[in-house]
């Protein structure tokens, strides 16, 4: 019977750590009973390298020596895997736990439960949380996660990209400099080649697959806003810009709460002044004939013109 | 939801925590390990299988009765048995969901502050993994006082008073609430027993108006959480249908609205088919449209959008 993966892994990982000089491949396979029940050379590699890898992404480093005679071997050093003495009172133990059940992407939900499990084991208290509080990442898109992968290790990617008013999606080469997820979506902020500039993509908007195109090399700003240039392109940064419209009494709370200014005009009208940033056209329709434009003229022109496009049906 | 990666990060953990405390509970150790019972179970019995030689006989002597776990010879495992050091994966989730926590509005003074600090312990000790989790962040949306006034009525169990804005219509209503339990999913929202409604409410923060705290006792019935996983909305299969048509320019309907299908059109839009307890509710979203979209169906809601945009254009003398 095949010998299962994880015991695989465990028994390469202990032989690994369990050594002060270099093992080499020849004496893994001896003493590693799957080794040594797979009979090809070929397929004795694939496997093995497969499983470095894998070891390497659970944290252990792996040294490569070459030895005189030109064999390598390979060894955990204690010194290079030891996690160093970290303190946690039951305070900081009990927050943490409650922040590490955020995740709903897999993998980051695994590498966060993974981290507690190793802090436990390092002598961290284990704190029973619960709280009324629950915040929660949503899980991303499927690019979230080789985006995640190629900013980390500062790679290009190419990807299939829709505009928000696009017909067809465009191939877009961006280095990847930072993902954020804001108001339950996840950006994107990087270097466009094509466009020779920055900039924030939605992941949502992304189709196909992300593939891997080499390394990155345009330099990375010490500090990249995904945030700030998406609420900005929403308008909802600092404008000093305002609308005028008017308002019927008690309908459109939102409005009233961002006016810098409301007046009364009669019985049944306030008059407000509201920011006036991309998407106020829009925003204004949806109060139908609870809202009346009355400056700028583009504004109203704008609001008229999605009315007329509802009225006629 | 056990893959071979995951198990194999587990019991190298496990090694550590039980050469540490011989005699542990099987219970709390899944407990701390956040498994099952069954699932450590599993586990304790690949490690006897685990050592640095098949041949020799150097294996983990690791047994348990179904209660407590026993090693028997920790002596000979110094370097397999030290804990490790965090992998970039792992200090990035829990690093990013520390910060995204800790900046959260409202949260309690207490409360930041352990976070930050174990952030800060965290980041030292993780080294030189810490730098991958730069490139990613999470900010939650919260109004600062109304969260820390629901979260003082959920500790003190005191029963809530607010006015509260319904966008599907336009309206302020004032209401009492029994809060039961605060979250965040990019916004963020208070779940609560409803007294104006009698029923299961949620509510988005950035749309309470105005809030007090009552000085009578929270008494909510005794429900059992919704499921979050699925998503906030979850209309329910016997709720009306809505048919809309968009261009490209409405193609972001999709990416808001929860719908049941999205098929392409020819002109580079979409035909959506939602479902939704209150048809009504989407008038706001066919005035907003303008031309990137229209409601196909029901006829009686496009009659109503239509409506109201006539009306609307009477002010601007169409």
């Amino acid at each position: 019977m095949a010998i299962a993966k994880a015991e695989r892994l465990m028994n390469l990982a202990l032989c690994l750590m369990n050594t002060r000089r270099p093992v080499s491949k020849r004496e893994l396979r001896a003493s590693i009973e799957a080794y040594h029940e797979v009979t090809s050379d070929d397929a004795f590699n694939r496997m093995f390298e497969r499983d470095k890898d894998d070891l390497r992404e659970l944290g252990l480093v792996i040294d490569t020596v070459e030895s005189l005679d030109g064999e390598f071997g390979y060894l955990a050093r204690s010194d290079r895997n030891r996690l160093p003495d970290i303190a946690l009172d039951p305070e900081e133990a009990a927050a943490l736990s409650l922040a590490a059940k955020v995740w709903q992407q897999a993998r980051l939900a695994e590498a966060a439960s993974g981290a507690l499990q190793k802090l436990r084991a390092a002598g961290v208290p284990y704190e029973d949380v619960s709280s009324a509080l629950e915040p929660r990442i949503p899980a991303p898109e499927p690019a979230f996660e080789a985006l995640m992968v190629a900013t980390r290790e500062r790679k290009a990617v190419a990807f299939d990209y829709r505009k928000a008013n696009a017909v067809r999606p465009e191939p877009r080469l961006v280095e990847p400099w930072a993902l954020e997820c804001w108001r339950g979506h996840w950006y994107l902020a990087g270097y466009d080649r094509d466009r020779a500039d920055v900039r924030v993509f939605r992941l949502s908007r992304i189709s196909g697959k992300v593939r891997a195109r080499g390394a990155a090399a345009a330099e990375v700003p010490d500090h990249v806003d995904v945030r700030e240039a998406v609420a900005r392109w929403a308008g909802e940064g600092a404008t000093a810009v305002t609308a005028r419209i008017r308002l019927r009494r008690d309908s459109g709370y939102p409005l009233r709460a961002r006016a810098v200014a409301t007046t009364p005009v009669d019985a049944d009208w306030d008059e407000l002044e509201v920011p006036y940033g991309h998407g106020l056209d829009a925003w204004l329709a949806e109060f139908g004939p609870d809202v009346v434009v009355l400056a700028p003229e583009e504004l109203r022109a704008e609001v008229v013109d999605r009315l007329r496009a509802v009225a006629k049906g | 939801m056990s893959n071979a990666i995951d198990q194999t990060r587990r019991m190298l953990s496990l090694v550590t925590y039980l050469r540490e405390r011989p005699g542990a509970r099987v219970s709390e150790v899944a407990r701390a390990f956040g498994v099952t019972e069954a699932e450590l179970i599993g586990d304790l019995n690949v490690l006897p299988l685990c050592g640095t030689s098949f041949r020799g006989g150097d294996l983990l002597d690791i047994d348990t009765d179904g209660e407590r776990i026993w090693w028997h010879n920790p002596g000979t495992a110094d370097d397999v048995a030290q804990p490790l050091r965090l992998a970039a994966d792992e200090a990035t989730a829990l690093l990013v969901a520390a910060r995204a926590v800790a900046n959260l509005p409202g949260l309690r003074d207490s409360d930041r502050q352990a976070l930050q600090r174990a952030g800060t312990k965290l980041e030292a000790a993780a080294g030189e993994a810490a730098g991958a989790s730069a490139h990613l962040s999470v900010t939650f949306e919260s109004e600062g006082s109304v969260f820390a006034t629901v979260d003082r009525a959920i500790t003190e169990r005191r029963r809530l008073w607010m006015r509260y804005y319904s966008p599907a219509r336009d309206t302020l209503t004032e209401r009492e609430v029994d809060p039961i339990r605060l979250f965040a999913v990019g916004h963020t929202y208070v779940e609560g027993w409803c007294r104006l409604s009698e029923d299961r409410r949620t509510f988005r923060l950035d749309r309470v108006a105005e809030i007090r705290l009552l000085d009578e006792p929270s008494d909510p019935p005794r429900i059992e959480p919704r499921d979050l996983s699925q998503g906030l909305v979850q209309p329910a299969g016997d709720d009306p249908e809505v048919v809309i048509e968009v261009g490209p320019g409405g193609r972001w309907v999709a990416e808001y609205y929860p719908h049941d299908s999205a098929e392409e059109l020819a002109d580079g839009g979409l035909r959506i088919t939602l479902r939704t307890p209150d048809p009504g509710s989407l008038r706001r979203l066919a005035l907003r449209l303008g031309r990137d979209g229209r409601i196909v169906a029901p006829a009686a809601l496009a009659a109503e959008a239509r409506d109201a945009a006539v009306q609307a254009l009477a002010a601007y003398g169409e």
